[in-house]
């Protein structure tokens, strides 16, 4: 009986091993019948709402390549069509660990692209770099994974969190002065997107010679859902403009609480009003976002293109396909789209499919790309330099609608700041 | 030395088991699957020493792994430890943290199990505070690609599988073990007949956190770039309780059997209907409490077999 | 700044007394471990989305549909679910498991329907509410908006859901004291052996109590939207583990308890986040492995927890 009992398990283990194997384990030598791009969405858990956008973002990419006929593939000289490898991490490290090396091992897929976000594509990072497979980071921006020695891995659609703060900073500094802001209350969720952007703005801040002074800086934890004591402690420091460094869930609280109390600050900043201004007007509401200051995205500014749709025409594309208004047009949908196009540029120049090669099409583009995101450009870590969000304002019209005006750089400037906002 | 059964045990169950999961990789090349699955086996293992034998409930469990894995990063980072001497600090830091909570073990029931939750939570929003950057890189994740080895972290982690399926067959077949059952089933019978409760539940209780904070530091080696969330995600905890009891506590082969087809299925649905994998899954996990709640084993010790 | 904090902290607290009452109930009367609460709350949450985009329905007047649909659910869930599990070796460990099974279920269900971004309800409704409510006393008159007490401003949705939450409590309390079936539901919690055999429908008591608690976490939910930002699917696992918080500082059975719990966590959360602010979310987790050890039967409570 024993004996049955330990062939049984040597089975099941057997069975639960190569269930996995597919049945296409060669590559073919010749021209393959498609290209293989193999990605991560959650679908569940605490990265759903933003790993769905930008998945959402890239298979639009993939259906209208597939309705052109496919890619062009330089390394055959021919077009073909893209074939989706996407699994479901759930939010789940661990599930996403495993699955990267599925897409790795098992589908063979041709390119490889991460989830949404630092954490779940952090453990892509060192699989990929192991397997020597190249890793099309959408928007993970972590720090730690930009290194001289790893070659494996670039980042898309995002400015690296160290120097995205950048606009803002130096609006604080170099304009804050002359409008009178002098004290700066800073407050950020302790995670490592908002805890790195905090610090880069503290850093910007003491470069540019201390010109303003901070007079409250405190950090709560991600999952803070309520600010009113918070808001209250700010008002008590008296700041002429108040940061918050935050999630979009953070952020809708936050304008939220301030709605409830009825407190408006001379200066308010939050991110995620430009980055998912459509999630943030449904739970906001219009008026909770008038005068706010917040990044200017790729979503808002119509940057001349030499490659793909500009933002009409994808956003045109977004409402068509997605009817249901379950996954909102924002930021991500953007990120997930532009990472589909540096992918379609770089194997437009790449000459085999040898994983390098890959990184040197990719990194080739690097000044040259303009897509609906901006200006591709990547250090020679692959972090990316591009892109930058210029410092804008979500300016009422009269009728109530806002609308984005860009403050700084002067360059990319339409308007002038609202200060203090009335 | 080694009773009779200790010895059956270690040959059906132990050798097999560790001889196939270090031989797989060599047929199969998703090796962090089969990593994934060793890591599964030994925590699955780490709750039946407590569960099946002492009755308590570690819903909290992934506070040890993460405790190993942050010893084992802040050892290889701040000590500049060896990887395997790196791996003592994982342990050890479980250990403490161990010996920290077992104020916990005075608590009977869902108590307890709530209790050790919240110390595991409470253990990330520690590690994760930007003030400890210094120490823990706080929110920002660690990064351990010098020591980057998979082979070896594998070798190691099949090491810890082991070490640890050994000693559950021990307890199965000792004294030691005996006398924890005998707690579980009744502890004012058990002390009057002169058991020091208090030290074999604290035996038990260390070395399900040992298990835990060993394989937690493996996982850091073998996954080299994590943040806070990756090594405190639930998930570790309720994934080694319910595998454990699907196959069936207080026996070696039920935690196995379990993580097998569990862990398992999972896989399946992830790679074939991930749409509906949290229903599926959800579905699942209710479905094994209400039909089948002693687990797997429980239909073949029904029928009087003696499983290892 | 202090006084600011600390009636934050009790009206806050309040609400999350009414957060944590249906789980202590639950866990009370069948010592099972509902992990899928914060679930339910969700639901709540989501049917005064669901209704206020419909029809604009004011969430005050979601809470009899939101208790009322509960009760229903839950009765039959509890037939399902729970004799099955009562019938095992270590029911009070297995709920843990079942339960979490439900709860994932629950939130892949949610995120089918409704998707995964957050959503919320304008914050004005429950001002207005309040508002409406306060105007109908003749010679009253009051704007909606922030509510001021003792000088201090509150928004008004805590003030509303405070009193929610102190009537909530109430209407338990008189269930369980002033009722037959409560004396009964207040018997098989004190222990379901002796009610057993002193010949009480035990399922049919513990059924009511069930879907009594999970109705209550309904109508915390219909709150969710306006005191937690705004809600997604995924919300429901904190909401359990605050209301674990709070019903293990409370202490099991007396909804007075959880009042209890409910504000001295409310207080201690505030005070962490105004001056502590980045170890918040520590506090809730040592206060209630600090009490369990400390006080196991909790600040109000007789019953010994230990093993």
């Amino acid at each position: 009986m024993k004996g049955r009992m330990i062939g049984a398990f040597a089975g099941l283990a057997g069975l639960a091993a190569g269930g996995f194997a597919t049945a296409t384990a060669l590559r073919a030598q010749e021209a393959p019948t498609d290209i293989k791009i193999g990605t991560l969405y959650a679908s569940s858990g605490r990265y759903a709402s933003i790993s769905m956008p930008v998945h959402y973002g890239l298979k639009l990419w993939i259906d209208q390549k597939n309705a052109e006929g496919g890619m062009y593939v330089k390394a055959y000289d021919k077009k073909l069509p893209i074939k989706l490898v996407a699994y479901d991490d759930q939010s789940n490290t661990a599930t996403a660990a495993t699955l990267y090396n599925q897409l790795i091992t098992q589908d063979k897929v041709d390119l490889l692209v991460a989830d949404s976000g630092s954490v779940l594509t952090s453990v892509a990072v060192p699989i990929a770099r192991d397997r020597k497979m190249f890793l099309f980071d959408q928007t993970g921006t972590g720090a730690a994974f930009f290194t001289k020695d790893n070659p494996y891995i670039a980042l898309m659609s995002d400015p690296a969190s160290t120097i995205w703060p950048k606009p803002l900073a130096d609006f604080l500094s170099y304009d804050g002065p002359n409008l009178g802001i002098k004290r700066v209350a800073i407050l950020y969720a302790t995670n490592e997107f908002t805890g790195t952007q905090a610090n880069a703005v503290k850093k910007f801040l003491k470069d540019a010679g201390d010109k303003v002074e901070i007079v409250f800086d405190q950090g709560v934890p991600t999952e803070t859902s309520n600010y009113t004591v918070l808001i209250n402690n700010i008002r008590a420091a008296n700041p002429d403009a108040v940061l918050h460094l935050g999630y979009a869930p953070n952020d809708i609280a936050f304008l939220r609480n301030l709605q409830d109390n009825g407190i408006k600050f001379k200066m308010l900043f939050c991110i995620y009003p430009g980055l998912e201004t459509e999630l943030l007007e449904k739970n906001v509401g219009e008026k909770g976002l008038q005068y706010v200051y917040t990044y200017v995205p790729a979503s808002e500014i119509k940057y001349d293109v030499n490659f793909g749709m500009n933002l009409d025409q994808f956003k045109d594309a977004w409402k068509k396909k997605y009817t249901d208004g379950k996954v909102e047009f924002g930021f991500n949908s953007v990120a997930g789209y532009t990472t589909g196009l540096v992918m379609e540029k770089a194997m437009s120049v790449a000459t085999s499919m040898d994983q390098l090669e890959i990184r040197r099409a990719v990194f080739s583009l690097s000044g040259n790309l303009k897509t609906l995101d901006g200006t591709f450009a990547l250090d020679e870590t692959g972090g990316q330099t591009g892109e930058l969000m210029p410092l804008g304002q979500l300016v009422p019209d009269k009728d109530g609608h806002i609308h984005f005006v860009s403050l700084y750089p002067h360059e990319n400037a339409n308007g002038k700041p609202v200060y203090p906002r009335p | 030395m080694f009773s009779a059964r200790f010895l059956r045990d270690a040959a059906l169950v132990v050798v097999p088991v560790v001889a196939i999961m270090a031989v797989l990789p060599s047929f199969y090349s998703n090796h962090l699957l089969l990593f994934n699955f060793v890591v599964f086996l030994t925590l699955a293992q780490g709750v039946n020493i407590l569960y099946g034998f002492t009755g308590y409930l570690p819903f909290g469990y992934v506070g040890f792994f993460g405790a190993g894995a942050y010893g084992f990063s802040v050892a290889v980072l701040h000590l500049k430890a060896p990887p395997l001497a790196a791996l003592v600090a994982a342990g050890a830091a479980a250990c403490a943290l161990g010996l920290v909570l077992a104020p916990l073990l005075r608590l009977s029931g869902a108590y307890f199990s709530i209790a050790n939750l919240a110390a595991s939570l409470a253990v990330l929003q520690i590690i994760s505070n930007p003030n400890l950057e210094d120490i823990t890189r706080g929110p920002y994740g660690i990064s351990l690609s010098g020591v980057f080895n998979p082979t070896l972290a594998y070798g190691m982690a099949l090491a810890v599988l082991a070490a640890t399926l050994l000693f559950v067959a021990y307890l199965r077949s000792s004294n030691f073990g005996l006398a924890l059952q005998a707690i579980r089933e009744n502890l004012f019978s058990a002390s009057m007949a002169g058991i020091d409760v208090v030290r074999a539940r604290m035996i038990a209780w260390l070395a399900c956190a040992l298990v835990a904070g060993f394989t937690g530091g493996v996982f850091a080696w073998y996954v080299s770039v994590f943040f806070p969330e990756t090594v405190f995600g639930a998930e570790f905890s309720i994934f080694a309780i319910v595998f454990a009891l699907f196959g069936g506590t207080s026996t070696l082969l039920g935690p196995i059997v379990g993580v097998v087809i569990l862990y398992g299925v999972y896989n399946v649905i992830g790679v074939s209907a991930p749409q509906y994998f949290q229903l599926i899954y959800g579905f699942l996990i209710m479905a094994l409490v209400l039909f089948l709640p002693n687990g797997l084993t429980s239909l073949l010790q029904r029928r009087g077999i003696d499983v290892p | 700044m202090l006084a600011y904090t600390l009636f934050a902290g009790i009206l806050f607290g309040l609400y999350f007394s009414l957060v944590g009452l249906g789980l202590n109930l639950v866990f009370g009367v069948m010592r099972i471990v509902n992990l899928a609460h914060g679930d339910f709350l969700m639901l709540g949450a989501y049917l005064a989305f669901w209704l206020y985009t419909l029809s604009e329905v004011n969430p005050v007047a979601v809470i009899p549909l939101a208790f009322a649909l509960f009760v229903l659910i839950g009765l039959p869930l509890y037939y399902i679910l729970v004799p099955r599990l009562l019938a095992a070796n270590d029911p009070e460990m297995l709920s843990i498991i079942l339960f979490f099974g439900l709860s994932q279920v629950i939130e892949a269900l949610a995120g089918i329907v409704f998707g995964r971004s957050e959503r919320s309800i304008p914050g004005g409704e429950l001002g207005r509410a309040l508002a409406g409510f306060v105007n109908l006393f003749p010679g009253a008159k009051m704007e909606s908006g922030p509510v001021e007490i003792f000088g201090q401003t509150f928004p008004a949705a805590w003030v509303v859901a405070g009193l929610a939450s102190l009537l909530a409590v109430l209407c338990l309390y008189v269930y369980l004291y002033r009722t037959r079936l409560g004396a009964l539901t207040r018997a098989v919690m004190a222990d379901r052996e002796e009610a057993l055999s002193t010949g009480i429908d035990t399922h049919r008591v513990s059924a009511i109590a069930f879907a009594i608690g999970i109705a209550l976490a309904a109508i915390g939910g219909v709150f969710a939207p306006f005191m937690l930002g705004s809600i997604t699917p995924a919300m429901g696992v904190e909401a359990t583990v605050t209301s674990f918080a709070v019903i293990v500082i409370g202490s099991l059975g007396n909804p007075l308890g959880t009042v209890l719990g409910g504000i001295v966590y409310g207080v201690s959360y505030m005070l962490m986040q105004s001056y502590l602010s980045s170890w918040a979310n520590l506090l809730p987790y040592l206060l209630l492995i600090a009490i369990l050890l400390v006080r196991p039967s909790g600040l109000l409570g007789r019953q010994v927890r230990l093993a």
